[in-house]
């Protein structure tokens, strides 16, 4: 699903080669730049991209942005394909665990070189580190987010089951609370579902222990002792019946909020991104609750951190890196375009935006803005930047838990095997 | 080409042979020439179409030797990808998916093909209505689409499942449950026998009644005239089929990577051959690898395809 958009902007290119058959090329001054801007998501988050990118031709006649969106997957392989062919987008959205496969390889700008046009005083430091490389910016975040526990509350209600206390409750509180769901609902919701093999739910749960999932220097931090009680915690909750029995979770479905069993009503709980939460308490009827994720409080160290969606990069081959920088400072720090865009992407990475913005948001919205706001404001672990190989290594967990969910695999085994695998995947 | 046709042709009056000897030479090498020209241009688009595989076919070839992540210039490192592969545990359990997929859809596709054959060729009425409807599936099959609504079939609350839930049966995860999902895919492979179907129709037809005639006043019952009848004249349209059905088989892509979400899950069991490639090729940015994958496959391929020559000499029957 590729959409071009921007009719103004092709209008303003048809005026730009009215004026003469000279040039045909935009280098000269006045002449309109067309910039390729690329990333995933779906059809609101485009309609409100496309709103802030109207704001922006209009404030710089002179930069026209055709933009191309995907779905996550796809948008990855075809992100690929552009960067092998040589004809990289200008401006390009970029997971966080695939920043250092581009960035070591040299295919993204040094943001820094362009200090003079992207300012990031607004954006605070725990988040202005999930681009950089050493002292280089690759990437900068086009929201801030983190995950969160959400549970439908219309059937909690329905049930006669408690919701418990995001701010203390423990991992144990969890499966207790997803027993009685399960169990009072006769078995047809089940408790509480996520995914054993996201990295973001372990990383949580890694930290925790107090360990960090990745060290600042790019080694694997996990110890087999954490990937065994993860996995045999999941087990646990499976076997009392909180947690959905082997085979529940198709793997075709994909993670679209109106295709989660949320949305279906047949789990009450689940681990979502907080940008999400809009989308998913649309599709889930509009009576969801957001927790923190459970045992924080009882916590070594804290388990969230702040993070991003994706970040906003620049190709290093890029013909207008001053214009497609332009726009990410625009897309950063203007707030009428923060405005247009909303909350798609996260809170805004910048924090003035980010209040100015809070008062126009509904109510709905401000949920997941004042969970991260209110995240932001204690003191987190940091998340280093991803090292090398990392997007592998949810391939890797994914199949391993699978073994272990069809009892073909002991917790025991998958841990050591993801580590074997994970650090051979982390070296090359 | 059937009996009556040639037989009228035998009949029709032979043109006289041309006194001029020169002129007949001349008369028949522009018709050759002709011939030919027409046959090139037949050829035209094949060409054009080959022109776009060459290159790309050559540098694979190349790049089967390098490492190459798709950013930077790909690195000559010899045989260095192949030795990888000896020790590349799930290029092992892709090849294992893809063996076992081959193996038994293959023939079972095939056998549905032909007994579907055989009981259209027993001169239905509305023939080809039933040939279209039985054929639609194999243009159908790998496309998207079926795929998605094949998900919805044996999806765990799909059709499949709640018919099971009625007799009383807690079906399984069809698609999610590593035990089955290869299974279910197998199936849908079977579902498309439309095509070596339509193939096998047409091999029946040529099959002359006079045999059948022949065998049964000898005194061969149904099963006799199928063995010694059927088979032995319907070789080579087998031994076709036989090759088309398997080479197509060894470059499922489609159907694992829309039913698993391009993952070859639930636990690697869907990890079809092209699937691992792909996933190596444009998720791990190893493109040096997949190419050599590649190859590996064109030399799988291709060996088994030669052994199926090698065997045909024992089976396939030529009756000219």
């Amino acid at each position: 699903m590729i959409r071009m958009a921007g009719l103004s902007g092709l209008g303003l290119s048809l005026a730009a080669c009215g004026r003469g058959f000279g040039g045909g090329d935009d280098d000269a001054e006045g002449d309109a730049v067309q910039l390729n801007m690329v990333w995933w998501g779906d059809a609101v988050r485009a309609e409100k991209t496309q709103a802030a990118l109207d704001l922006f031709q209009r404030k710089h006649p002179g930069i026209t942005v055709k933009t191309e969106y995907q779905d996550s997957q796809p948008y990855k392989d075809k992100l690929a394909t552009r960067f092998a062919a040589g004809e990289p987008p200008d401006l390009l959205a970029m997971r966080t665990d695939s920043l250092r496969e581009y960035a070591d390889r040299g295919a993204l700008l040094d943001l820094s070189q362009h200090s003079g046009i992207l300012d990031l005083t607004g954006v605070v430091e725990n988040a202005r580190r999930l681009g950089m490389v050493g002292d280089k910016n690759y990437g900068v975040p086009s929201g801030l987010n983190s995950i969160g526990f959400v549970v439908n509350k219309t059937l909690t209600d329905k049930f006669g089951v408690a919701i418990p206390d995001g701010n203390s409750w423990t991992w144990d509180d969890l499966a207790a609370f997803a027993r009685q769901v399960t169990a009072k609902s006769g078995r047809k919701v089940y408790g509480t579902v996520f995914e054993a093999a996201t990295l973001a739910n372990l990383m949580v749960f890694t930290r925790q222990r107090g360990e960090d999932f990745y060290t600042a220097d790019g080694k694997l931090g996990v110890t087999e002792g954490t990937l065994v009680t993860w996995l045999e915690m999941i087990e646990k909750m499976r076997t009392e019946g909180g947690f959905p029995p082997p085979g529940f979770i198709d793997p075709s479905i994909g993670s679209s909020p109106d295709k989660s069993y949320l949305a279906k009503g047949t789990v009450a709980s689940q681990i979502i991104p907080t940008n999400n939460f809009l989308t998913y308490n649309k599709a889930a009827g509009g009576n969801l609750v957001l927790l923190r994720m459970p045992g924080e409080a009882a916590a070594r160290q804290r388990g969230q951190s702040i993070d991003t969606p994706a970040l906003w990069s620049v190709s290093s081959k890029s013909k207008h890196p001053k214009e497609a920088v332009t726009l990410l400072n625009f897309l950063i720090n203007d707030v009428d375009g923060a405005k247009a865009a909303g909350t798609t992407r996260g809170v805004p990475a910048n924090s003035t935006i980010a209040g100015e913005i809070k008062a126009t948001l509904a109510a709905d919205d401000r949920t997941a803005t004042d969970y991260l706001i209110g995240l932001q404001a204690e003191k987190l672990p940091p998340s280093y930047t991803y090292p090398i190989g990392s997007s592998k290594l949810y391939g890797i967990l994914s199949s391993l838990s699978s073994e272990v969910e069809f009892g073909r695999k002991t917790p025991a085994q998958a841990a050591k095997e993801f580590l074997a695998g994970a650090r051979a995947a982390l070296a090359k | 080409m059937s009996v009556s046709s040639d037989a009228s042709t035998r009949a029709g009056t032979p043109t006289p042979p041309r006194v001029d000897g020169v002129t007949a030479a001349s008369i028949r090498a522009r018709k050759k020439l002709r011939n030919d020209r027409a046959g090139y241009l037949f050829l035209l688009p094949w060409f054009l179409g080959m022109l776009f595989m060459v290159v790309p076919f050559f540098a694979s070839l190349y790049l089967a030797f390098t490492d190459y992540n798709l950013l930077n210039p790909p690195g000559w490192i010899g045989l260095e990808n192949f030795r990888t592969m000896l020790g590349d545990a799930k290029l092992h359990q892709s090849l294992k998916v893809t063996f076992v997929y081959s193996f038994v859809s293959v023939p079972l596709s095939l056998a549905v093909a032909l007994g579907v054959a055989m009981i259209l060729n027993r001169g239905i009425r509305g023939l080809p209505v039933y040939r279209a409807v039985f054929y639609l599936p194999s243009l159908l099959g790998g496309s998207v689409a079926v795929v998605l609504l094949w998900r919805y079939i044996f999806g765990l609350d799909g059709v499949v499942n709640q018919f099971l839930g009625w007799v009383g049966v807690e079906g399984p995860g069809w698609t999610s449950d590593p035990q089955y999902a290869l299974t279910t895919l197998i199936i849908l492979h079977i579902w498309t026998f439309g095509s070596p179907m339509v193939i096998f129709l047409a091999g029946l037809r040529q099959i002359p009644a006079l045999y059948y005639e022949a065998a049964a006043i000898d005194g061969a019952n149904r099963f006799q005239q199928f063995r010694s009848v059927t088979l032995p004249l319907l070789s080579p349209i087998i031994f076709f089929n036989l090759i088309q059905s398997l080479i197509a088989s060894f470059q499922t892509f489609t159907q694992s990577f829309v039913m698993s979400n391009g993952t070859g899950q639930p636990a690697d069991s869907t990890l079809f051959y092209n699937l691992y490639l792909y996933q190596k090729g444009f998720t791990e940015f190893d493109m040096g690898y997949a190419s050599a994958m590649a190859w590996v496959l064109l030399v799988i391929i291709a060996l088994l395809t030669g052994l199926n020559f090698v065997a045909a000499r024992y089976w396939v029957f030529y009756d000219n």
